[in-house]
C-alpha cells in the first residue's frame, strides 16, 4: 500500500511538470491555433539561461529563476513577431512545419551556446524531501504540482473574466472578425506567445531540478504534447489532468511493467512510450480528448 | 494569354500534357542514364538517396496533400518495410523480388489499420495518433528480440535471378527505375476516380460522403497505398545501407518526409518529388560549403552537427515564410511570369 502510494505521488510530480508543458502548449494553441512543436526546446532554453545564471554567474537561484522566465516569455514575444507574424490565416501544415523549424534551429543554438554535456541545476529544494503519508517526495516536485495547481486557477480565471483573455479565446475562434471586433489580433497573438514562453522555461527550469540541463529534454516536449491531447487541446483544465495523468501512468508502468519480458520482448524503459499508448486509447474512445468540446461541422 | 486549351477529354487526361513536357523528360531521362559514368561514387549515392526519398515522399503526399489526412508516423511505415525486408530475407530465406512487395504489403497492412482511427479522428488529433504510432513502432522494434534491438540487422544486397547489386551505379539504376515507376503509379492514382476521391475528401469530407463517396473505404485506402510506398522506399533503404537499426526510422525522419511534401508543395506530384531532392540535399550541401570553408575557419567542423540542424530549420521557416505554397507554388509562379512577361499579367 505504501509503495503504491509512493509511486503514485512520483508520477504526479513528473505529471505536474507535463502538466505546466502541456498549460503553455494549450494557451498557445487556444489564442493562435498554432500547434507549437517547439515548446519542449523553449523549456530547454529556459533551463539552460537559468543554469548559465545560477551556476556560471553565481546569481542567486530565486533572482536567476525570475530572469529565465522573463526570458523565457521575451523569446516567446519574439518568436511570435519574428515567425508568425506573417503566417496569420496560412494554412495550418505551413505553420506546424514552422514550429519544427523552429526547434531544430532553437536546438542548434543551445548545441552552439552551450554545448552538448550534461549540467545540474541546483537550486534550493534540490534533493530535499518531504515526507507525505509515509512516502518520500522531492520538495521541487511539491512546489512544481503546487504552482501549476495555482496556474491553473489563474488561467482559468483569466479566460473567463478577464477581457484580454476574453478577446484571446475571441481570436483563436476566428482571427480576421476578432480583428473587426477592434482586438488587435497581433498584440493578443504576442501576449499569448510571452506567456507560453514563459509557462514552459518555468516548467524546464522544474524539469531540470528534477534531473539535469541538457539539450535532449527538450524531447519532454512531445509527451506534454500528448498530455494536452488527452486532456482535449483546447481545455486549461483538461491540460492539467492530462500532464497529471501521463505522469501517473508512467509511473506506474516503470514500476510495475519495466523488466518484463513476455514472448521475446523485452518491457524496458516503457515509461517512454506509456505516454502515447494512453493517449492512443483515450484518443479511439473520446476522438476530441477528456475534456474536449465536440465540434459540429456544417457543410 | 497563352493558356493551354484541351478539346478532348482524353488530352486533358494525359499524363504528358504537351510536347515540351515529353521533351524536357526525354533530356531528363537521358542524363539520369548517364550519371553513373561522369559522377563519383559519392555524388552517386547522393542521388541515391533522393530518389529512395522520391517514392517515400510521393506517397506521404498520396496522404497528406491529396487526402489531408495529417500523418506524423511516415517514418515507422519505413521501419516495418525495412525490417520486413531484413527479416524475411534473412530468416526465411526469399529473394528480393518476394520481399520487397511484401514489405509493402506488410506496411500497407499496418497503414490499414492505423487508418482505422482517422474514421474519427481529425487534423491535428490525427497527427498526433500518428505521432505516437511513430514512437511505439521504434519502442517495439528496439526491445523485441528478433529485430535485435540497438545492435540492427544486417541485409543482404539485392539479387535477382542471381546477379548481385552491390555497386552504387548499378543501385542507382534500381533506385531511379523505382522512383520513376512509382511517380507514374501517383500520377495515374490521382487522375483517376481514386485520386478524385482523395481530393473530394480532403477538400471537405462530409460534402464528399454526401456525394456518395464512401469515407471509410477511400481513408483507408490512402493509409494503405500511402504506407505501401513508404514499405517500398524502406525496404530500398535497408538494401542500400546494408545495415539498419531502428534509431534511424525515428521521428525526425517522418518530420524530414512532412518537410519535403510541405516544402515541395502539398498535392502535387511535382513539389513531393522537388521536395524529396531538396531536404535530402540540403545536409549534403551544407558539409561541402564547411568543407570549403574548413581551411579558413577550422573552428567550423566542431559545430557541423549544430549546424547542420539549425541551417536545416532555416531553410524550412525561410522557404514558408515567403513561399507557403512550397516550391511547386514557386515553380507555378515563375512559369506564368515569363508566359506572360513582359506584361504582368
Amino acid at each position: 500500500m505504501e509503495k503504491i502510494f509512493g509511486v503514485l505521488l512520483n508520477g504526479l510530480s513528473m505529471g505536474a511538470i507535463y502538466a505546466l508543458l502541456a498549460l503553455g502548449f494549450v494557451l498557445i494553441f487556444k489564442s493562435t491555433g498554432i500547434l507549437n512543436f517547439a515548446h519542449g526546446e523553449l523549456a530547454m532554453i529556459g533551463a539552460f539561461v537559468c543554469y548559465s545564471l545560477a551556476m556560471q554567474y553565481g546569481l542567486p537561484y530565486f533572482i536567476a529563476f525570475m530572469l529565465a522566465i522573463a526570458f523565457g516569455a521575451l523569446l516567446g514575444a519574439v518568436v511570435e513577431m519574428v515567425f508568425f507574424r506573417r503566417m496569420v490565416g496560412e494554412p495550418i501544415f505551413s505553420t506546424i512545419m514552422i514550429t519544427v523549424g523552429l526547434a531544430s534551429i532553437l536546438t542548434s543554438v543551445a548545441g552552439v551556446v552551450w554545448g552538448h554535456d550534461v549540467y545540474p541545476l541546483r537550486g534550493p529544494f534540490t534533493d530535499k524531501t518531504v515526507l507525505i503519508g509515509g512516502a518520500v517526495i522531492g520538495q521541487g516536485a511539491v512546489y512544481t504540482l503546487l504552482i501549476s495547481l495555482v496556474l491553473f486557477g489563474a488561467f482559468a480565471l483569466f479566460f473567463t473574466r478577464s477581457l484580454l483573455g476574453v478577446s484571446m479565446k475571441g481570436t483563436a475562434e476566428d482571427p480576421h472578425t476578432a480583428s473587426l471586433m477592434g482586438i488587435n489580433v497581433n498584440r493578443i497573438h504576442m501576449v499569448a506567445w510571452a506567456i507560453g514562453g514563459l509557462v514552459a522555461a518555468m516548467a524546464g527550469i522544474f524539469l531540470a531540478d528534477q534531473s539535469f540541463v541538457r539539450l535532449s529534454m527538450s524531447h519532454t516536449g512531445i509527451k506534454a504534447m500528448s498530455a494536452a491531447i488527452l486532456g482535449g487541446m483546447e481545455s486549461i483544465r483538461g491540460a492539467v489532468v492530462g500532464g497529471l495523468l501521463v505522469g501517473i501512468v508512467e509511473g506506474l508502468a516503470a514500476n510495475y511493467l519495466s523488466g518484463a519480458v513476455i514472448g521475446g520482448f523485452h518491457f524496458g524503459d516503457i515509461k517512454e512510450v506509456a505516454a502515447f499508448a494512453i493517449m492512443i486509447v483515450v484518443l479511439m474512445i473520446r476522438p476530441q480528448g477528456i475534456f474536449g468540446s465536440e465540434k459540429v461541422e456544417r457543410v | 494569354m497563352g493558356g493551354k486549351f484541351h478539346t478532348t477529354y482524353e488530352q486533358d487526361m494525359a499524363i504528358l500534357q504537351s510536347l515540351w513536357v515529353k521533351v524536357w523528360l526525354g533530356i531528363l531521362v537521358f542524363l539520369l542514364m548517364l550519371c553513373p559514368y561522369i559522377l563519383t561514387r559519392y555524388q552517386l549515392s547522393i542521388l541515391n538517396e533522393m530518389a529512395i526519398a522520391v517514392i517515400g515522399a510521393l506517397g506521404l503526399n498520396l496522404l497528406v496533400g491529396y487526402t489531408g489526412q495529417i500523418s506524423l508516423g511516415h517514418g515507422a511505415f519505413l521501419a516495418i518495410g525495412a525490417y520486413t525486408t531484413a527479416l524475411c530475407a534473412d530468416n526465411l530465406g526469399l529473394p528480393f523480388v518476394v520481399t520487397l512487395p511484401l514489405s509493402g504489403f506488410m506496411a500497407a497492412l499496418l497503414g490499414m489499420i492505423v487508418g482505422v482511427p482517422s474514421l474519427r479522428l481529425k487534423g491535428l488529433y490525427l497527427a498526433l495518433g500518428t505521432l505516437a504510432f511513430g514512437f511505439i513502432v521504434e519502442y517495439v522494434l528496439f526491445h523485441w528480440d528478433i529485430a535485435q534491438g540497438d545492435m540492427g540487422l544486417s541485409v543482404k544486397p539485392i539479387s535477382v535471378l542471381g546477379v548481385s547489386i552491390t555497386k552504387e551505379q548499378h543501385f542507382f539504376y534500381v533506385a531511379v527505375g523505382f522512383a520513376f515507376l512509382a511517380t507514374l503509379c501517383a500520377k495515374n492514382i490521382v487522375r483517376s476516380k481514386i485520386g478524385r476521391s482523395f481530393i473530394a475528401i480532403r477538400d471537405r469530407d462530409i460534402a464528399a460522403e454526401a456525394m456518395g463517396i464512401p469515407l471509410a473505404k477511400y481513408k483507408i485506402m490512402a493509409f494503405a497505398i500511402s504506407s505501401f510506398y513508404a514499405g517500398i522506399a524502406g525496404a530500398l533503404t535497408a538494401h542500400y545501407q546494408k545495415w539498419i537499426v531502428p534509431g534511424s526510422f525515428d521521428l525526425s525522419l517522418s518530420i524530414a518526409y512532412i518537410a519535403m511534401i510541405i516544402l515541395g508543395g502539398l498535392g502535387t506530384i511535382l513539389g513531393a518529388v522537388l521536395g524529396a531532392i531538396l531536404i535530402t540535399g540540403i545536409p549534403h550541401g551544407i558539409v561541402l560549403v564547411t568543407d570549403i570553408l574548413k581551411e579558413s575557419y577550422p573552428k567550423l567542423s566542431g559545430l557541423i552537427v549544430d549546424l547542420k540542424l539549425g541551417i536545416f530549420g532555416l531553410i524550412v521557416v525561410l522557404a514558408l515564410s515567403f513561399e507557403p505554397q512550397g516550391l511547386a507554388g514557386i515553380y507555378r509562379r515563375a512559369k506564368t511570369y515569363w508566359k506572360t512577361w513582359p506584361f504582368r499579367y
